[in-house]
């Protein structure tokens, strides 16, 4: 007979996506409003490159990725460029980096600033910044509106700012200069482009080319996080800013913090534990691992109804975290599923398992549960304590039915070959022999 | 007097938890060098379930209450590199007010051995150094986690750690494993299994004869060599031993005699190597793979191999294979149950589609080998006939994170000969202004169904509201949320949960 489904739950659970999607608001962080490209004038100094082309990778910072969108916006919070800044240009009549950046030099703080101030630009620009009051020569090179973007005359002394927040790093450009390592080495070639924007600024790859290698050149630079990164508590690396979650890139220790990082969180942790720790606090861990509230993404919906189908679908998963004769068993024992359980669900004849048409009756003959137990052992050691199992398994001398090949009644539960590998583990630990087998059983001695 | 008592003393803990925070808090900040946390959390959780055969009914009126407290730069001065000096604990309260006392008393027919109402753990506590001698040297000193390819375990003891301009770190360790039964604030999270251990000093010796005395420490020790400073290698190899001490029964029938025969001489517990190797030269790919083999079980219980690609910076694909063999304490007879091993293969696909926007698709098999075919099987296991049984499964999963919030997607579907789950959960967590509120909704639906219990099935679903607020002032230091969850289907009718949480941590 067909049997009827109930689509009850599955209408009620569209319904409330539908409500929960058209409910969502999803605004955007604050900031200013980027600038229509359409409406900007086609001038020098707005883009990296004029009409707003790529820029080519071999101007990039050195382990930029073609596709990778700048830096991450968390280290490098987003910035506001209110002045128009043609590189190339100045670079083409003679400056260098640091005829503006001189500060680059003598930093040894990444929350310096090292833009130049607008006197900077008052020798060549005829300006004077000096002043409350900014005054300009009546030639184009001096008026407000050549670098300060949208300005317009009624606007005064008003200008856009340009703001670019610190990033949440440590980083010491004394140093770096002091080992003569050139502004290219992480900003990549400002001196080629027009406009320098968040995509000129270092990537983590970049670093690792120095930050990895023990090369005269570069001294002995550390290679631990802390040299970069922000730290507290101790060693522990900050990881939530305003920006949002520091997380790894895909190429570090293959610890890409993808939406599936859950699935596969442990090979990383199971190779190299210390990297994680970098970031988490033991605690971080022992949440899901050790905790004492079942987390929703693990143990979704109604799971104590389910646990069991999944138990048996991915056993592996479930003993990361629980211990099946003290989590599983305790709990099985008191909700009356054990054979041996305090209640021993004595009004199903001490049984759990499926009826008899499918775990025992034929083509099935009573002994079907061993080849489950092969299938999946940890299902078994769930429920079953040793007794429950020694009932039978054990040899008739120490009270079971009787086992081994030579007893007669076919309740070997030994794998195959066992005898070829027994006598070793007889000697480190006979108890597991002796829970079966009389200390002058035949069969044990054939171990020694 | 005494259900009196069984509530004043998680509640007297909470109130010293918490005061010790605001204490902590509150009290005047005088110059000391070092840095120190102290943080509290709170989690009541209320629900109730019963046996599938209607009785018994547990009723959980559970209580977790931990207490941390950490103190950083112990050494003095800190310097982004120079030598590190910490002490880090945490205790917990794990209480289950809802428990019947005739679960926990050993005349009564309802007794679990082992089940106590309001265990009290120490979770970690312990003095470590890092950085030593140009950072060569660093130890750890107290109760400890040891996460490896050997598993996630804790002990009490000492670790030390030299780390050598050959980029290679030896470390070795030794102490007692954690175990329950102990008077030393253990869990028996952290020993192996197949056994139940615990004291038995309310049992009669003839009772629960399974369940195994632990009334002695069990001596551990190891030791590993691993790669250090090579972010494109890390590679480890580590050797774990733990041995049992306690006199305990060997046959769980009682002899003609009426005296039960015992087993008292220093046995191994557990004897495993692991070995771990993640290998990514080139900026493209990712290789790792793992093996760990059980000395006393003389095989080799756990293997993987990973190969991640970087088609870009958007794409990665990759492809894992893992097998696992489940091996035991060496007190366990499960041990020799003929058990064969699950074998999974898994593609996956991650797509970032933008900074806010990604997604991934896992998919693949677990194999199950047994020899024998269950269609045909009578009475005895055919050892010439291997057959395998392949479970199938996709898992899709999507994530938008957005300034103020998230929403996440998760779907699964694992099919084969015993059950199906299908079913999918939309998780929703928002910020208000500014993040002094925040809310929770999940919405789930999932089908399932036991093939070996055909009276188990069910469509369910269920869904969360969460509210959460943290008072002004203690900024992300604080934080007080309810959980309201409900789900509903044939097997449980309505099922409902609440969970009230407290969180409270001061850092100074």
């Amino acid at each position: 007979m067909r049997k009827r489904r109930d689509f009850g739950p599955w209408l009620l659970f569209c319904a409330c996506v539908l409500a929960l999607v058209c409910g969502l608001r999803a605004p955007v962080s604050a900031g200013a409003p980027a600038p229509d490209a359409s409406a900007l004038p086609a001038s020098n100094g707005l883009a990296p490159l004029p009409n707003r082309a790529a820029i080519p990778e071999r101007l990039r910072p050195p382990g930029a990725a073609p596709d990778d969108g700048g830096p991450s916006p968390v280290v490098f919070p987003a910035q506001t460029i209110g002045i128009r800044f043609d590189h190339a240009r100045h670079v083409a009549l003679g400056a260098t980096c640091t005829t503006c950046h001189d500060r680059a030099r003598t930093s040894h703080s990444s929350s310096d600033s090292l833009l130049p101030a607008g006197t900077r630009c008052d020798g060549c620009h005829g300006t004077n910044h000096r002043g409350a009051v900014v005054t300009a020569s009546p030639d184009a090179l001096s008026a407000c509106a050549t670098c300060h973007l949208d300005y317009r005359a009624e606007d005064g002394q008003r200008v856009l700012r340009t703001s670019l927040p610190p990033p949440h790093l440590r980083f010491d450009h004394a140093v770096h200069a002091e080992r003569k390592i050139a502004c290219a080495a992480c900003h990549g070639a400002v001196g080629s482009l027009e406009l320098a924007t968040v995509d000129q600024l270092p990537r983590m790859r970049g670093c690792f080319g120095c930050h990895t290698s023990d090369t005269p050149n570069t001294g002995k630079p550390s290679r631990a996080c802390p040299t970069c990164h922000l730290t507290e508590q101790g060693t522990l690396l900050v990881t939530s800013f305003p920006e949002g979650k520091l997380e790894p890139p895909a190429w570090l220790h293959d610890a890409e913090h993808g939406p599936d990082w859950l699935e596969r969180h442990k090979r990383v942790a199971g190779d190299d534990s210390g990297f994680c720790s970098s970031c988490h606090a033991e605690r971080f861990c022992t949440n899901c691992h050790d905790g004492r509230v079942s987390p929703r993404q693990i143990h979704p919906n109604d799971f104590l109804s389910m646990h069991a189908i999944a138990a048996r679908q991915d056993s592996p998963k479930c003993t990361s975290c629980h211990q099946q004769q003290s989590f599983c068993l305790s709990c099985h024992q008191r909700a009356g599923v054990t054979m041996s359980g305090p209640v021993g669900n004595l009004t199903h004849q001490g049984r759990f398992h499926p009826p008899p048409a499918i775990w025992t009756e034929g083509p099935r003959g009573p002994g079907h549960h061993a080849w489950e137990a092969e299938r999946n052992l940890n299902a078994c050691v769930s429920c079953h304590t040793e007794r429950d199992c020694a009932s039978c398994h054990a040899t008739a001398k120490v009270g079971g039915y009787g086992s081994g090949s030579t007893s007669g009644r076919h309740t070997d539960p030994h794998p195959p070959g066992f005898v070829t590998r027994c006598g070793r583990a007889l000697r480190q630990n006979a108890r597991p022999c002796l829970v079966c087998h009389d200390p002058a059983d035949p069969e044990l001695a054939s171990c020694r | 007097m005494l259900a009196g008592m069984r509530r004043t003393v998680p509640l007297a803990v909470t109130c010293v938890g918490i005061s010790c925070v605001l204490g902590f808090g509150a009290g005047e900040r005088r110059a000391v060098a070092y840095e120190s946390e102290v943080d509290a959390s709170v989690a009541a959780q209320f629900y109730t379930f019963e046996s599938p055969y209607g009785e018994p009914l547990l009723r959980r009126r559970r209580y977790t209450n931990t207490l941390g407290i950490a103190l950083y730069d112990l050494q003095g001065d800190h310097s982004a590199n120079g030598p590190v000096l910490s002490f880090r604990s945490r205790v917990r309260l794990d209480a289950d007010l809802g428990q019947d006392p005739a679960e926990r008393d050993a005349t009564s027919s309802r007794f679990v051995p082992g089940l106590e109402q309001a265990p009290f753990d120490l979770m970690y506590a312990y003095l470590e150094g890092e950085r030593y001698f140009g950072g060569a040297f660093g130890f750890r000193l107290g109760r400890q986690y040891v996460a490896d390819v050997l598993g996630w375990w804790s002990f009490d003891g000492a670790e030390v750690a030299l780390r050598t301009p050959a980029y290679l770190k030896f470390e070795a360790y030794g102490g007692l494993e954690q175990r329950s039964g102990l008077p030393m604030l253990t869990t028996p999270r952290f020993q192996a299994d197949g056994v139940a251990r615990g004291s038995r000093d309310d049992l009669r010796a003839d009772q629960w004869t399974s369940y195994l005395n632990q009334s002695r420490v069990a001596p551990a020790l190891g030791v590993a060599v691993e790669t250090s400073d090579l972010w494109w290698l890390h590679a480890r190899l580590t050797f774990r031993r733990v041995t049992n001490r306690d006199s305990v029964v060997v046959s769980p029938f009682l002899p003609a005699d009426g005296v039960l025969r015992t087993y008292d001489e220093d046995r191994i517990s557990t004897e495993r190597l692991g070995g771990s190797l993640r290998l990514s030269p080139v900026s493209f790919a990712s290789l790792a793979g793992s093996v760990v083999y059980d000395f006393y079980a003389n095989l080799v219980s756990e293997q993987s191999l990973a190969l991640d690609a970087y088609a870009s910076s958007r794409l990665t694909l990759g492809a894992d294979y893992e097998r696992s063999v489940p091996t035991f304490d060496a007190d366990s007879i499960f041990n020799w149950f003929s058990h064969s091993a699950v074998t999974s293969m898994t593609g996956r696909a991650d797509v970032r589609l933008s900074r806010r926007l990604d997604a991934a698709v896992n998919f693949g098999a677990r194999a199950f080998e047994t020899r024998g075919d269950p269609a045909t099987y009578a009475t005895t296991l055919d050892e010439t006939v291997v057959k395998r049984e392949l479970d199938p499964f996709v898992m899709l999963f999507g994530r938008y994170r957005y300034s103020a919030g998230s929403v996440s997607l998760r779907s699964q579907a694992d099919y084969g000969a015993r059950g199906h789950r299908l079913g999918t959960d939309v998780t929703q967590r928002h910020e208000y202004a500014r993040g002094y509120y925040d809310s929770l909704v999940v919405l789930s639906l999932y089908d399932f169904k036991d093939e070996l219990r055909p009276d188990r099935y069910a469509t369910s679903f269920s869904y969360v509201l969460g509210f959460g607020l943290k008072p002004g002032g203690l900024g992300d230091r604080a934080r007080l949320g309810v959980e309201w969850e409900h789900a509903m289907n044939r097997l449980v009718g309505q099922r409902y949960r609440v969970l009230a949480t407290l969180d409270l941590s001061v850092f100074r």
